[in-house]
């Protein structure tokens, strides 16, 4: 009996697995070409996106239902809850101003629990329970995700964080209320290059992180258009609790700057741990670095910093401080993390919409959201219409000084005017 | 024996024909979302059969599985980036064809990891399994690819896998030929070997069986069903990123094998389904008026309390009761009701307190707790699986359904 | 082709920065070392890999962090107005977070490990991971994350870098780089004196802007300077807090190899390790010698916690002991798990090797290389590198 070889047994499994297929191949063609009604999205092509061919949702009675897909479980989780807090108290003030006649506005959450596959699970939940438009997620790579669900059935999207590049390109219905990491990396490459006189710097990136990849990728190409140099890059991972080894490679390079594309929690500890390890350098960031903590975890070497941001609690812009007293009100202090004013900036948006759009449901919102233009938001005033779907909105460079200071608008820089 | 052949025959054919209706049944009665669902419960049904061949069956210990399944993931999407365009196979041709070598790639990957496995056993071949899936996870995010656009993508960006196909009968088929080849495996002379070498590996080496020979080849059958599954889903998905394939995963799984019985193939697939749908169910739960549900933090309270004791009481009626089989029914049902009650009284009692009924949770927030505390608590009340060794099988339904076979009827 | 690959790859290799490497390698692995300790006291006694020891970790990490709140090192007093912190600060919040996690310890495994004492190994496993993720999840309702909180980094009295020349420079270069400085000092006071009548930092006038460049340009030169100076001498730097870790490391390692060795409690840890029912026909209170085990175990991931919370100032979150708890756990096997002297030597061989392939600059696989060295190491010596392969009876 033990004779056999277990050889044959794989055989088996082999020709199972054959039936299987010849099984599945035989009595469904029809069933293959069905997957192709819904176009690929288009590759590379930013200019021209994919338009939605699904009608879509329609609102029902006089409910109409907004999704919010974030991270409320997970790792992401702080970014998640802000999100989440600065969408609804976006849509308190909405009903506070009278909202639409007539209509009730019903805000459903979808969890992403900080991985993708959830997101668009969350996503496609929503989307079957007939939201209008969807808002989410605080990270690229889940807002990948959720685009490609939304694109198929023709709803709308208005991702909170999503700065990687490809985001938009998914689909005619996906929007942002961010700005992208190419613009983001040359503003910082810019600012590094003239205003700061940088030429040697470094680059330390967290692989883990899509946003942190795009962003380096980006401030790397234009720094050195410009005709600086990068004279190292070193990699990390989200959670990682020592960065010597790297820290200790990248000042035999002698940087003059250090960019850091990640997120603070991490930035903090490998600002502090770069001065000890005895780097001269002015450390430089992208969005990732927006929150009070930064000052704490980087300690003393983190002041003198600088990285660029949506916008700066000490704007005096009216839209910033009427969000700031709103924030204090409901949730008390101030917003831990930048995505707070974007989660408020995305609801206002989509809700802006909404009350311009002609019918109620996904396709006509989503026209109503491509005509959005000047809208006065939190992080800026957002322009939609023909950009597909990338704000066209400025973004502040902030430096960090000691606390009663804290982050110190530098300079505003508009799209228009880069590459001067 | 032969007998057995019409059996098997019609086992097949009802297979497939269950498939393909369940397919049209999809097709016509669920929404996208919940299709993909269905998906996704057939591709982790397929993880926990193939993970208890190794696991339950063979008794090799791994908690890795989610590199086989990654690997089977990222062999579609790599061939698809550098070849799908020029390649004269195109839809479901070209899904089988990467379903076989997905499969390949995964038994390769499996035979890699196995032959560790002739030296090392329990905890220290744990340990390799979880190392591997992490070397995995971290060569896959270092892989950068360059579109002939010029766009990046691969590594922790993720890449898109074409062309899209769901099909939900393909994806359960494949799940019927896994549990298929581990029902059958088990009632061969080869499964027994595997029992033996599970229950002891000396013994049944000096019984003759070969040992190396028969783990190594568990391994690879079981990674092979894996990465299968892993080119179902980058294909249904028609996106893969390494964030798709945590270390969480491959324990989700594991626990899916373990809270079946030692062994079991009908308990793994109960267990993958309940397991996999029970943080779907607590997502979409609602308030009547349709907002999200919460909970105060007095009524949290009061069942957190109320499911202590019913597990308190439950293991003692269990463990330390001595008295006939009725009272011991009489006694669950009586702590099932009596912890509902405590539940709601605690609630109420502890709702006085400011502090507590003063913070509330959304539902959506605690599934994921709810999740784990139900973990423990399976493991506290039955450790040998929910259904134990019970199998599903032709003669037990029919045992069930009062049929009697023609050949005992003739015998 | 490899022969130049090799050759390339040799040439891009910076042998001036190798010590100051190999030492960061060893401070790294004494963090794994400290963590290891206590999932290796574990296994010793029970045979059960405690998934919950990161999680246990993490707990006191919060604890210490909560602590120095109570001191007054919170986030949002400005640096001046932050008390002084002493060595007495560092021992009540190092006490307090043992103590806290010793406690935790204990609940777990009353409640959750030791009813499942008889059942399949793999079901005590399967609730270790139930109860990791329950702390995770768990704590991410009830534990301040928002955003993930740092210990004040005045915390920690000692700040200080020690520098140990091992090479020195030739004095020509120092003289050039204290030139260079000078310059630099000089050109910045122009320029800051120049900035008292700039309306602007950021839009100055084209002097300002001239005095700016020429600062710029000063500054680069004395950065050129140091360079060639500091390519020309090797130095090693550790931070006073990171060689605290090591040292504590080390001390803890011979303390309890004391205990489990000559005290009458580790002669009972021992005979529990290699029987339980024999130890107990023997009279031992197995019991209590598990949750002595946990006590232990459990308060030296809470010292590691407190240790790396204050001196690596890494942000804290519910999922902070995932990643090391892992990596201990690797480092635990790759000395031999069970065997104390074997979780520190795992653990320091663990941090030289990732550092290793950082210095030789493939940062973005150093987490991949602990496993592969344990992989490696394991195929070789099943039993890992200090334990004893022992022959499974029949």
């Amino acid at each position: 009996m033990l004779k056999r070889k277990p050889i044959s047994t794989v055989l088996w499994a082999a020709a199972l697995a054959g039936l299987v297929a010849a099984g599945c191949g035989g009595p469904k063609p029809e069933q293959t070409s069905q997957p192709s009604e819904s176009a690929p999205p288009a590759e590379g092509g930013s200019a021209n996106r994919p338009q939605p061919t699904a009608a879509g949702n329609k609102a029902e009675g006089d409910t109409l239902k907004i999704g919010i897909v974030v991270p409320i479980n997970g790792d992401q989780k702080p970014w998640g809850d802000d999100a989440l807090n600065g969408a609804q108290i976006a849509l308190e003030d909405f009903n506070r101003q009278g909202g639409i006649a007539g209509k009730k506005i019903e805000l459903l959450i979808g969890d992403s629990g900080s991985n993708t596959e959830q997101a668009k699970s969350a996503a496609e939940k929503l989307i079957s329970d007939g939201v209008l438009g969807i808002i989410g997620d605080v990270t690229s790579s889940s807002t990948i995700q959720i685009a490609k669900s939304a694109f198929e059935k023709g709803v709308p999207v208005i991702s909170i964080g999503a700065t990687n590049d490809d985001v938009t390109k998914q689909g005619a219905n996906i929007f942002r209320v961010c700005y992208i990491d190419t613009f983001q990396g040359q503003v910082m490459a810019e600012f590094a290059y003239k205003d700061l006189g940088l030429r040697n710097v470094a680059l330390m990136t967290d692989r883990k992180q899509a946003y942190s990849v795009g962003l380096s990728n980006s401030f790397r190409k234009h720094f050195e258009q410009l005709g600086g140099k990068i004279v190292g890059e070193e990699f990390y991972e989200t959670k990682q609790t020592t960065f010597t080894g790297q820290l200790t490679n990248l000042k035999a390079k002698n940087p003059d700057g250090l960019f850091l594309s990640g997120y603070f929690p991490e930035v903090g500890p490998i600002v502090k741990s770069a001065k000890a390890a005895g780097l001269n350098v002015v450390p430089l960031g992208g969005d990732g670095w927006d929150s009070k903590e930064i000052l704490n975890s980087g300690g003393e070497a983190v002041v003198g910093g600088v990285f660029c941001n949506h916008y700066n609690n000490k704007d005096t812009r009216p839209q910033v401080q009427h969000f700031l007293k709103r924030w204090r009100e409901k949730v008390g202090g101030i917003p831990g993390t930048t995505m707070a004013a974007l989660g408020y900036d995305a609801m206002a948006v989509m809700l802006d919409a909404l009350k311009r759009s002609k019918s109620f449901d996904s396709k006509s919102l989503t026209e109503a959201i491509e005509a959005t233009e000047n809208f006065p938001a939190v992080s800026g005033d957002i322009t939609l219409k023909g950009t597909n779907g990338n704000p066209i909105k400025r973004a502040l460079v902030v430096e960090v000084r000691p606390l009663p200071e804290g982050f110190v608008m530098r300079k505003a820089i508009d799209p228009k005017d880069i590459g001067k | 024996m032969h007998k057995a052949v019409p059996i098997r025959a019609a086992s097949i054919v009802l297979g497939l024909l269950g498939c393909w209706g369940l397919d049209l049944l999809c097709r016509a009665f669920l929404r996208d979302s919940e299709q993909r669902l269905v998906v996704l419960a057939g591709l982790y049904v397929t993880l926990a059969v193939s993970l208890n061949l190794i696991n339950g069956i063979a008794g090799q210990f791994s908690i890795g599985h989610a590199a086989f399944y990654q690997i089977g993931a990222y062999t579609a999407g790599y061939l698809a980036f550098f070849f799908y365009l020029q390649s004269p196979l195109q839809g479901v041709g070209w899904l089988l064809a990467m379903l076989a070598l997905g499969m390949a790639t995964a038994a390769l990957a499996g035979l890699v990891v196995g032959l560790p496995s002739l030296r090392l056993r329990g905890d220290y071949l744990a340990i390799v399994t979880l190392g591997f899936g992490e070397i995995i996870r971290i060569v896959v995010q270092a892989i950068d690819l360059t579109t002939p656009a010029g766009e990046q993508v691969g590594g922790a960006l993720g890449m898109s896998v074409e062309p899209r196909i769901r099909i939900v009968g393909l994806v359960w088929l494949f799940a019927l030929a896994a549990i298929a080849v581990s029902r059958n495996l088990c009632k061969s002379s080869h499964g027994l070997a595997l029992l033996s070498i599970r229950e002891d590996e000396i013994a049944s080496a000096a019984m003759g069986v070969q040992v190396a020979k028969m783990k190594v080849a568990a391994f690879m059958i079981g990674s092979a069903f894996a990465g299968g599954a892993g080119v179902l889903l980058a294909h249904s998905e028609s996106f893969i990123s390494p964030s798709m394939f945590p270390m969480d995963l491959s324990f989700i799984v594991l626990t899916m094998v373990v809270l079946r019985g030692s062994g079991a193939i009908t308990g793994s697939v109960v267990a993958a389904l309940t397991l996999f749908y029970v943080p779907e169910y607590l997502r979409g739960l609602k308030a009547a008026d349709g907002t999200a549900l919460t909970v105060t933090g007095a009524t949290l309270v009061g069942w957190i309390l109320a499911v202590i004791a019913a597990v308190v009481a439950v293991r003692w009626i269990a463990y330390q009761y001595r008295g006939p089989r009725k009272t011991r029914l009489a006694g669950y049902a009586a702590t099932f009701f009596g912890a509902l009650l405590v539940g709601r009284a605690l609630g109420w009692a502890f709702s006085f307190f400011p502090a507590l009924s003063g913070a509330s949770y959304e539902v959506q927030k605690l599934r994921m707790v709810i999740f784990a505390a139900s973990l423990i608590i399976i493991m506290l009340l039955r450790p040998e699986g929910v259904l134990g060794r019970h199998e599903f099988s032709w003669d037990w339904l029919a045992r069930a359904l009062r049929i009697r076979r023609p050949r005992e009827a003739v015998g | 082709m490899a022969h130049a690959a090799g050759l390339s790859l040799l040439a891009s290799l910076d042998f001036g920065t190798l010590p100051s490497q190999v030492v960061n390698g060893v401070l790294n692995g004494a963090i794994y070392a400290l963590i290891a300790l206590g999932y290796t006291m574990v296994y010793g006694v029970l045979r059960l890999i405690n998934f919950a020891h990161g999680e246990v970790y993490m707990l006191g990490a919060y604890t210490a962090l909560f602590v120095s709140w109570a001191y007054g090192f919170r986030p949002d007093v400005p640096p001046d107005q932050l008390p002084e912190s002493t060595l007495l600060t560092l021992l009540v919040m190092m006490l307090a977070s043992m103590a806290v996690c010793a406690g935790v310890g204990v609940v777990i495994e009353r409640f959750a490990y030791r009813p499942m004492r008889n059942q399949a190994r793999i079901s005590s496993l399967i609730t270790a991971i139930g109860v990791s993720l329950l702390l995770q999840y768990g704590g991410g309702l009830f534990l301040p994350q928002n955003p993930p909180p740092t210990m004040n980094e005045r915390v920690n009295p000692y700040r200080q870098t020690l520098e140990l020349t091992l090479v020195r420079a030739p004095q020509e270069l120092t003289t050039a780089v204290e030139n260079a400085r000078q310059l630099a000092q000089r050109s910045e006071a122009a320029f800051q004196e120049r900035l008292k009548l700039e309306k602007d930092r950021f839009n100055l006038s084209p002097e300002g802007e001239r005095l700016r460049d020429a600062k710029f340009e000063a500054e680069r030169q004395l950065r050129e300077a140091e360079s060639r100076r500091n390519t020309a001498q090797v130095t090693v730097r550790v931070g006073a807090g990171r060689l605290a870790i090591l040292v504590a490391s080390l001390a803890l390692m011979f303390l309890l190899r004391q205990l489990v060795l000559f005290t009458p409690t580790g002669r009972a840890m021992r005979a529990v390790s290699q029987d339980f029912d024999s130890a107990a026909l023997m009279g031992v209170n197995v019991d209590r010698i598990v949750t002595i085990t946990f006590v232990i175990g459990s308060a030296l991931a809470g010292a590691g916690a407190m240790m790396t919370a204050t001196f690596l100032g890494t942000s804290i979150s519910p999922y902070y002991g995932v990643l090391p708890g892992v990596k201990a756990f690797v480092a635990a096997v790759l000395g031999g798990i069970g065997n104390i002297p074997g979780a520190v030597l795992g653990g320091i061989l663990m941090g030289v090797a990732e550092t290793l392939v950082i210095w030789a600059g493939y940062s973005q696989f150093a987490d991949a290389v602990a496993f592969v060295v344990l992989i490696v190491v394991l195929l070789f010596r099943p039993g890992g590198l200090l334990g004893s392969s022992a022959v499974e009876k029949v």
